[in-house]
């Protein structure tokens, strides 16, 4: 389950004020976030796709100071992230059109998160555990098969059939909804 | 390394943080360059001889208010840029009214006075070398300013650099005002800002190179 805005921010400032937990459990939370951001804007790269993770981690750790209690978080740590996007495809010398801060921020659902996490929680709600958990991981989540067959113990080729028929199921299910 | 492994390291270190703390750190870098410049300014080039006489006059405080109020708004806006989530440059439209304040003593000046002497008011003892030196005295207060960015988190760097670098020429200025001696608002109009001006664009043009993060 994604983090709300306020949760975040709660954690943020809860590590500002240099509590050790709060900062452990805003950085655990960013983890899916980021990975999801920049897998969609560098497909295929997954090495570089958790190098940027890192750094932006690094980064939202070792500048936090420069995050104003008075406004949004979400929007700062994007912004950390974009930044670290740009200057990844800088270095690699790509050019490559980059979204704008508050682009950004609604294509990552920060505008009305809660109603799509509602329509993708009774979606998943329809069809096998294990098929819910393996779309979840790998499509909302961001993670990767491999990522996803090692943290449910689960063997890679598990994973993709649970994904392939779960969506299956889904696609199925939406049908008769029509 | 894995991720999970960085970010146990990370909440092992981690040390309370102040609210103020990007406030005063580009206060800080503002002042250590401010003490060179001072000092540079006070051995070096010596104060203006009739500096006690001047500071009753409305010269020397038309100057200090102009420069001032520049170097006011540009501490503001490197303050906001120094934020990763600003979009663009907020309260350098606010230069147009100490600039145009200024303009306006010029234009009543220059009409005060007869044409011929006209060029004597613009160009002043010191034309040759008012620009050049408010550069130099804003080198190290700008050099402050970088320091001072090495923690923070700029996104625009282009813009970042030319505010840092405006704001160093104007705090600049501001003290070259206690050794320049000149008093007439089209000479400060001209010279000066192009002095502000110049800091301003070596701040654009090494901003991206060194508030890189």
């Amino acid at each position: 389950m994604r983090a709300s805005e306020d949760q975040l921010r709660i954690w943020m400032i809860g590590g500002l004020d240099g509590d050790a937990d709060a900062h452990t459990a805003l950085l655990r939370a960013l983890v899916p976030m980021l990975r999801s951001f920049f897998g969609r804007r560098l497909r295929g790269a997954n090495d570089d796709v958790e190098d940027l993770v890192q750094e932006t981690l690094m980064a939202i750790h070792s500048r936090r100071a420069t995050y104003d209690r008075d406004r949004p978080f979400v929007a700062w740590a994007y912004a950390v992230a974009r930044y670290k996007m740009i200057d990844h495809f800088r270095r690699s010398r790509q050019t490559q059109t980059i979204d704008g801060l508050e682009d950004i921020l609604i294509a990552e659902g920060f505008e009305d998160a809660c109603s799509a996490r509602i329509d993708i929680d009774r979606l998943l709600g329809g069809i096998s555990a294990k098929q819910a958990k393996a779309i979840r991981d790998t499509k909302v989540e961001g993670l990767s098969i491999a990522e996803a067959a090692q943290s449910q113990g689960l063997s890679e080729t598990d994973i993709k059939v649970s994904v392939h028929r779960g969506l299956k199921a889904l696609a199925a299910r939406m049908r008769g909804a029509d | 390394m894995q991720t999970d492994d960085l970010i146990r390291a990370l909440a092992g270190d981690i040390a309370p943080v102040s609210r103020s703390v990007v406030e005063r750190r580009v206060l800080l870098g503002i002042m250590s360059g401010s003490v060179i410049t001072m000092g540079w300014i006070a051995f070096i080039l010596g104060f203006r001889p009739d500096l006690g006489q001047a500071m009753h006059g409305f010269s020397f405080w038309m100057k200090w208010a102009y420069t001032g109020s520049l170097g006011l708004c540009a501490v503001m806006a490197t303050l906001h840029l120094s934020r990763p989530e600003a979009g663009r440059a907020e309260w350098l439209w606010l230069l147009v009214i100490p600039i145009g304040l200024l303009a306006a003593v010029s234009v009543g000046e220059l009409v005060r006075t007869p044409p011929h002497d006209w060029l004597s008011l613009w160009l002043g003892q010191s034309w040759k070398r008012c620009a050049i030196y408010v550069l130099l005295s804003a080198l190290p207060i700008f050099v402050g300013l970088l320091w001072a960015f090495r923690k923070l988190a700029p996104t625009l760097l282009r813009l970042a650099g030319a505010s840092a670098g405006l704001a160093s020429g104007a705090c600049a200025a501001t003290l070259y005002g206690l050794h320049c001696p000149e008093a007439s608002a089209t000479f400060v109009l001209t010279w000066y800002s192009l002095g502000i001006g110049l800091a301003a664009l070596l701040g654009a043009c090494v901003g991206p190179r060194f508030m890189r993060w």
